[in-house]
């Protein structure tokens, strides 16, 4: 079953092309990596498919749902890491992960599994203001498989994690279809079987590993 | 609908234990209101005669100045810690975040009010009795309700600081001028306490339905 089928995805701006008719399909279970320089329409294309936008034109079914119609249904489904990790500085990295809970109507007896899945079992009561940059972006990977969705959207998910950020990312990643932007191609290569290119919004085309770096 | 209590409960509970633990805009508005009061105090001459035609007045501007920070911090906070994006990226229903949001604003403008009426009352020597705590707490339910829909609307704007009164404030005219009414009644002027209040009620059912159903669409869309 595909998990995302995309046809000519289109996001304007004003006069602004963000992403021109950009075509892509992802099986379930598969991860793809979504490359290209700053301005390419990487995070344009992740908010569309983390249902936070919807695109100008195209069709995007996700899960066979349409993405823009159902997106409510789709949500349970999908989780989000986004640029900024959107935390509650004065709520402890637990009670950040308990009002998620609560949003997401699931038990929070998740909490600490999902604090241990991203290491930060040792410092749960600690104000989310008072994590290091690092702990803050492990948080919000914890906050995006709260609810074990099918779907990962990672937005350059490794921005300030440390050596060990792709074992982490791998591991939430298993099991999973995963749509991941990132600059780095050797992460691409290690975390995602197929890729996609971005340049000024348009597609220069997908294929298997990249092999960049190897 | 027990879903949506939840998540109403969930998101006041979230606003409130922050601002209980950074303490950033209760204790302003204290001051505010307690310095808005000292200023009308010196400023308008008040006497045993004219206070309580005067105080009502002063009441109802302190109560809309503070209500335009309270209910604009409400979003802007989430705005600048990118945290909205991830609650309406949840199933929760966006009438209920936006319900819990107005809940937790209207609670805060409530504790403003706790020090706003005693402090009126001492400074301009007027009753303070339950009718007119009654009056300003009616008042808040819908005040929280449109203040709080235009804050989301204006919260990813550059200009909401501007943007925020210009759109609230006609809207929070009836409230003003029903509430009005009502407090002065309270504080022994002639009229009908109950006529205001019944007016003030409808208003509130009125935009609590109205907002409650514009914040799917401001919110989400």
């Amino acid at each position: 079953m595909s998990a995302i089928v995309a046809h000519e995805i289109t996001q304007r701006f004003g006069s602004d092309v963000a992403l021109d008719a950009v075509d892509f399909a992802l099986d379930e279970g598969e991860h793809l990596a979504v490359l290209g320089d700053n301005g390419a329409g990487k995070t344009t294309l992740l908010r569309i498919l983390a249902t936070a936008a919807r695109p100008t034109s195209g069709q995007l079914a996700i899960f066979g749902l349409d993405a823009v119609r159902e997106r409510k249904a789709l949500r349970a489904q999908i989780g989000y890491v986004a640029h900024a990790p959107g935390l509650y500085p004065a709520l402890s990295a637990a009670e950040n992960l308990e009002f998620f809970c609560s949003l997401h109507d699931v038990d929070r007896k998740r909490v600490p599994e999902a604090l241990a899945l991203v290491g930060l079992s040792d410092v749960a009561r600690r104000p989310a203001g008072r994590l290091s940059r690092g702990e803050q972006q492990r948080l919000a990977i914890g906050r995006a498989v709260l609810h074990s969705p099918r779907l990962l959207v990672l937005d350059e998910p490794d921005a300030s994690l440390d050596s060990d950020g792709p074992d982490l990312l791998a591991s939430v990643m298993r099991g999973r279809s995963v749509v991941l932007a990132t600059h780095d191609h050797a992460l691409a290569n290690r975390l995602c079987q197929r890729t996609v290119m971005l340049s000024n919004g348009r597609s220069l085309g997908a294929g298997t590993r990249l092999r960049v770096v190897r | 609908m027990t879903r949506s209590i939840a998540v109403a409960y969930a998101v006041a509970r979230k606003d409130l234990t922050s601002e209980w633990r950074t303490r950033e805009l209760v204790p302003a508005l204290g001051q505010f209101v307690v310095l808005a009061l000292v200023i009308a105090n010196f400023g308008f001459q008040i006497d045993s005669q004219n206070a309580t035609v005067i105080a009502p007045g002063v009441l109802w501007l302190a109560l809309v100045f503070a209500g335009l920070v309270a209910f604009g911090r409400a979003f802007a906070a989430e705005r600048e810690q990118a945290s909205l994006e991830a609650m309406l990226l949840t199933p929760a229903s966006a009438a209920a975040i936006f319900a819990g949001k107005a809940i937790a604003a209207a609670l805060l403008l409530i504790a403003c009010e706790a020090v706003l009426l005693p402090a009126l009352a001492l400074m301009f020597g007027t009753p303070f009795n339950a009718e007119l705590v009654a009056a300003v707490l009616i008042a808040t339910v819908g005040m929280a309700a449109l203040g709080c829909l235009f804050a989301a609307m204006v919260a990813r704007v550059r200009s909401r600081e501007v943007l925020l009164p210009l759109l609230t404030l006609p809207l929070w005219i009836p409230f003003i001028v029903a509430g009005g009414q009502a407090v002065q009644v309270a504080m022994g002027a002639s009229g009908s306490y109950n006529q205001a209040v019944a007016l003030l009620i409808d208003f509130d059912i009125l935009f609590v339905v109205l907002t409650s159903l514009a914040a799917r669409f401001v919110l989400d869309d």
